[in-house]
């Protein structure tokens, strides 16, 4: 019977063998471990047989059967296998295709800039203020010290609504505006659109502003250099370098141009630099004494700095942009890239 | 403005090279714009002398000239007749090449050897003159080439002064920056001159009628000049510096002009009657021809130079056609004045009229260096027009200028600087700029300031010198003490970045629209009086003209599938308020297809239920709630079966739908074209900010559908609110799945099919208790809006 057994265990492999799909090894299991299967009438036969052998054989029976049924398992699992990789091979994309992309919007490159700009400035303290577009004389020229006839209403190309009333030619005003509702300390920037009547490559009847106003007991032009070298090695890289330079504005004294190294050619002169290694990129300075008097500040007591930085002026060196008027004709080619 | 480096070196002594040059300036508040290399790219043309002329043996308009160049004598045959023996002249030896492009050889000419040419200036492209030889001053080196003996290579700085810095608008005040930078002395030209013997004041006089407007008027007059030509250098200085060269006396103000920033004009003296000056105002209507022909209406408060019976200049703006030096001119009076900065503004203003005179008197002229200027044009005349000078000159300074005296506070100056400068550095650096100081006491010094620095009134004005003189590069960057405050967006800032990132992430793109617009009659408007053009005349009330010529751009640009937006301000004029509304709208656009081309999607149009699905995210995303869309027929832009009014809390906020075809005619736009505009401030006013979240149920919900048949003019929304009103408390949510018209719904009918969601956050509903439910809510609903089922 032992011979019998190692026959059909044998024989049952031997199957198991060249059985290459799941039905032929159902088969394999019915014909040997099925109710009426091989080895099941084996073990039935253990009956018939000694009662001193019927326990090895008995033991050695079911050996056999566990064993096949393992058997049976792996040769299951392996056509399986076998049938998942062919299916596989059928089923490639072509992954080349593009993908299913439901179009998304952009926000709009001065917008992008902007942002960044007010994030620096929030990381630094500064609250945000906002003014009206349409602005008095008084606030856009008066109170910034540019009295009416003063030879620096020159440096404003200005659309009038009346003799009083124009649109603000710098985001300027709302220093006064702040100032006059608020006491130092006052640390603030005041994003927003200004208006000049020109319009060329570099100009734009409308164009946008940062201005930012920082006063308070005691506040030097050593400060103003801190804040807006944090400012340009934010924006631009720690290793921009920038360099102070006098100037003139009628509402800060001393007033100083701020240039940064070119970032096209890093300082080797080029033509978007004309040739200088350096580019203008923000109007600054110490706000004048007759401006604090005008807002009723005790010039004697208080000190503080003020800047203004054209945001279109930033993002065309940020974006390697030449024509100013692209912000605004707004070609989707051109929107879509940022 | 243009200024030569060769002419600054005559006041100053520089090493630096020129771009070096233009840095230190630069670094100094004079922002050096741009440094032009004048090339006259002359080989073989050099300094001779004519040693003998005689005529030519066969010709009898050329003479034959021997031509000294020094080491060697030349034959020259010249056509010219201006030159004498004795001239140094221009010589182009074989080889020359001449900028018109003639090639100098050696050559014969009727018969006589020609070795080279002598040139005119027009020749030499050195100058304008073309009327004969170039004729040199006497002395310069003979066989020297020309570029280097005239000084013809130079270098022409832009340098751009700031309004403050009138003194810096001529040559000597760049050298006496230059000076203070590099350490070196500022070299005035000597001004000394032959006087006649007869007392101006005889021959002439001057009254200013009103002190305010002109506090300081001079004069001097020189008789017996010859008109003619100004020498080589002086007129190619002058256009150096921009200026055309007219005549010997004209180019002789102007150069003074442009050596001191002192502005002159010259009158021939015969023409002006009574041969006197009277200084005052225009009556309102005048009209005066000035020095370039055009006819300019005067005003009372136009101060005009008048001889006895007549105006003769508009003062300190531009000369008259009635007094101009002409050829004929042998008697000249020189003018040099201090007039008012305001009034000359304001008159130049007035009359459109800005001219290098007025562009200095507007900003403030060296109130102390009036006669010197004067004295400096007279030598100059007689040096050059020949002429006598009368003794003397006429000066009329009814209300004097004294000079300032300010102090100084060294503490102040490093409290505002966050420097730690002593008091000697701070002295020197104001001594190098001609401040007269001395101190007052430990801290501070006094300061007088030289007439040529009127922009100096104040403590802070010399703090920013010291600043400026030290180097701003050399004050210490430092990071301010600041107290720490709640930084941070305001509420409506906040928004506004939500709206826009929701917008941005269903697809549309942001543009940036110029705030001004063309007229339109809806609303009250605010006018530009000094619009660039018509079509930006007003400030816009409406944000959709700027997308509708957006999208024109982009159609033009076959950029079809476009959805944009913009978050910005309109104006509307309020009545007895001077400033307009400003209020923050959000609008956006839609059209073409939904998806874009693509290979995937179906090439479906946007319609109004994708704009309008934008609303309904964007206002949830922005937990505006409450809102709602009311049919209108009454927008007049938007199509009356397809468009709405946004209603949030009982609010009306905007507008949305499809933009009428009329409207598009005028953009050259087609149909399709979906639009919305919000009133952001109000969306401000009613987004909720403390949203709760609403508990999730344990149980399973069950679903129930149901497919009405309905007449056309049933509204999605009347079965909606029919629904909720019949149903009880474990409808949990109502949804539309199919909108359907055709074969199976008769003509002006259509299929609503809703999906009815039970929800019970309690227990387990069974199917049989949801199925009573269902049955008794539809046949109710039958009932109430008389629908039928669609089986």
């Amino acid at each position: 019977m032992k011979e019998e057994l190692e026959r059909l265990f044998a024989e049952a492999l031997a199957k198991l063998k060249s059985a290459v799909e799941e039905r032929q090894v159902a088969e394999i299991k019915t014909e040997f471990l099925g109710k009426k299967g091989k080895i099941t009438a084996l073990l039935r036969g253990l009956v018939n047989i000694s009662q001193e052998q019927r326990p090895v054989m008995g033991r050695l029976t079911n050996e056999v059967k566990v064993s096949l049924e393992e058997k049976i398992k792996e040769s299951l699992a392996g056509i399986r296998e076998r049938k998942r990789k062919e299916d596989l091979l059928h089923e490639s994309l072509d992954i080349t295709l593009p993908g299913r992309r439901v179009p998304i919007g952009r926000k709009h490159p001065i917008t992008e800039v902007c942002n960044e700009i007010i994030g620096i400035f929030l990381g630094l303290g500064f609250q945000i203020s906002e003014g009206p577009e349409v602005e008095l004389d008084y606030y856009n020229f008066e109170a910034l010290n540019i009295p009416k006839d003063h030879p620096a209403r020159d440096m404003h190309d200005t659309f009038y609504i009346s003799d009083e009333v124009l649109l603000r030619t710098h985001t300027s005003p709302v220093q006064i505006r702040v100032m006059e509702k608020q006491s130092p300390p006052i640390q603030i920037i005041a994003p927003g659109k200004a208006f000049r009547c020109d319009s060329d490559v570099s100009h734009t009847p409308m164009f946008h502003q940062v201005e930012g106003l920082m006063v308070g007991n005691n506040i030097t032009f050593g400060d103003l250099k801190g804040i807006l070298t944090i400012f340009v090695h934010q924006m631009f890289g720690d290793k921009t370098r920038l360099r102070f330079r006098p100037s003139f504005f009628p509402f800060t004294e001393p007033s100083a141009e701020v240039d940064m190294q070119c970032v096209i050619c890093r300082g080797k002169g080029c033509r978007v630099c004309s040739f200088s290694g350096w580019l203008e990129i923000l109007g600054s300075g110490m706000v004048d004494p007759e401006v604090f008097k005008i807002v009723g500040y005790n010039p004697n007591e208080i000190t503080g700095f003020a800047f203004g930085l054209g945001i279109e002026r930033v993002a065309m060196l940020k974006y390697g942009i030449n024509d100013i008027r692209m912000f605004f004709e707004n070609d989707m080619r051109f929107l879509g890239q940022f | 403005m243009k200024v030569s480096f060769n002419w600054l070196r005559e006041y100053v002594d520089i090493d630096l090279a020129p771009d070096e040059l233009g840095e230190d300036l630069t670094m100094a508040g004079f922002e050096v714009e741009s440094i032009s290399k004048v090339d006259t790219n002359l080989n073989n043309v050099v300094v001779g002398k004519i040693v003998s002329l005689k005529p030519h043996p066969n010709a009898d308009k050329l003479s034959l000239c021997q031509v000294s160049t020094g080491g060697h004598l030349y034959s020259v045959v010249c056509g010219a007749a201006n030159m004498i023996s004795g001239d140094y002249v221009a010589l182009a030896l074989e080889g020359a090449l001449l900028p018109n492009g003639v090639k100098i050889k050696n050559t014969k000419i009727r018969g006589e050897l020609s070795q080279g040419m002598m040139c005119s200036e027009e020749e030499l492209k050195i100058g304008r003159d073309s009327q004969g030889i170039l004729i040199l001053q006497d002395g310069l080196e003979l066989g020297k080439d020309i570029a280097s003996a005239l000084n013809l290579e130079d270098y022409i700085f832009e340098i751009n002064i700031t309004p403050n810095r009138p003194d810096c608008l001529s040559i000597i005040g760049i050298a006496r920056e230059i000076a203070s930078i590099t350490g070196k002395i500022l070299k005035i030209p000597k001004i000394e001159f032959r006087e006649g013997n007869e007392k101006i004041d005889k021959l002439t006089s001057v009254e200013i009628h009103d002190p305010e407007l002109c506090p300081r008027y001079s004069a001097s007059l020189i008789t017996d000049v010859t008109i003619g030509l100004s020498p080589f250098w002086m007129r190619r200085r002058l256009e150096s510096a921009g200026i055309r060269p007219i005549s010997n006396v004209v180019d002789v103000t102007n150069y003074v002009l442009m050596e001191f920033g002192q502005p002159l004009h010259a009158f021939d003296f015969d023409l002006l009657s009574e041969r006197r000056i009277v200084v005052q105002r225009a009556d309102d209507g005048d009209i005066f021809t000035s020095l370039d022909g055009m006819e300019r209406p005067l005003f009372s408060d136009t101060l005009m130079i008048c001889d006895g019976e007549k105006p003769v200049a508009i003062g300190g703006i531009m000369g008259g056609l009635n007094s101009e030096v002409s050829e004929d001119t042998s008697n000249v009076l020189i003018e040099s004045a201090y007039f008012n900065p305001t009034n000359i503004r304001k008159t130049s203003k007035k009359l459109g009229l800005q001219t290098e005179a007025s562009y200095r008197f507007e900003r403030g002229v060296d109130y102390g260096g009036v006669i010197r200027t004067l004295n400096r044009a007279t030598q100059l005349v007689l040096d050059f027009c020949g002429g006598k000078a009368a003794k003397g000159v006429v000066d009329q300074y009814p209300s004097p200028i004294f000079p300032k005296e300010i102090s100084l506070s060294i503490n102040k100056t490093n409290k505002i600087l966050g420097t730690s400068l002593k008091k000697g550095k701070v002295k020197r650096h104001l001594k190098g700029i001609e401040l007269d100081v001395k101190d007052l006491d430990r801290d501070k010094v006094i300061v007088k300031i030289p007439s040529f620095r009127m922009d100096l009134h104040r403590e802070i004005d010399l703090i920013e010198e010291v600043a400026r003189l030290d180097g701003y590069n050399n004050i210490p960057t430092t990071t301010p003490v600041v107290r720490v405050n709640t930084a941070g967006k305001n509420p409506a800032q906040v928004l506004q970045d939500s709206a826009k990132d929701i917008l941005a992430s269903m697809g549309y793109l942001s543009v940036a629209l110029l705030n001004l617009n063309v007229e339109h009659p809806y609303k009250r408007f605010v006018s530009i009086k000094n619009p660039l053009r018509e079509d930006q005349s007003i400030m816009r009330t409406t944000l959709i003209p700027g997308l509708l010529n957006t999208m024109k751009t982009n159609v033009y640009n076959k950029n079809l599938n476009l959805k944009l937006f913009e978050l910005g301000t309109v104006f509307y004029s309020v009545e007895h308020e001077k400033l307009p509304k400003e209020k923050k709208m959000l609008s956006a656009l839609a059209t073409g297809l939904r998806y874009g081309e693509s290979w995937s999607f179906p090439g479906e149009g946007i319609d109004f239920y994708d704009i309008k699905g934008s609303l309904e995210n964007l206002f949830e995303g922005l937990n505006i709630m409450n809102f709602s869309f009311l049919p209108t027929p009454d927008i007049p832009y938007l199509h009356p079966g397809k468009s709405s009014i946004i209603m949030v809390d009982n609010t009306e906020i905007g507008t949305v739908g499809e933009v009428r075809s009329a409207v598009l005619e005028g953009y050259e736009l087609s149909n399709n074209i979906y639009i919305f505009e919000l009133d952001f401030d109000l969306m401000v006013k009613h987004t909720f900010s403390d949203k709760k979240i609403k508990p999730l149920s344990k149980y399973p919900p069950i679903y129930r559908d149901i497919a009405l048949i309905v007449d056309e003019s049933v509204q999605f929304k009347d079965i909606y609110n029919a629904i909720n009103k019949l149903s009880n408390k474990l409808v949990d949510n109502i949804q539309v799945f199919d909108v359907y018209r055709g074969i199976s719904v008769a003509h002006g009918k259509k299929s609503l099919a809703y999906r009815i969601k039970y929800q019970s956050y309690e227990r387990t509903l069974t199917d049989k208790e949801v199925n009573n439910i269902h049955e008794k809510l539809v046949s109710n609903l039958v009932e109430k809006v008389g629908a039928r089922i669609r089986e």
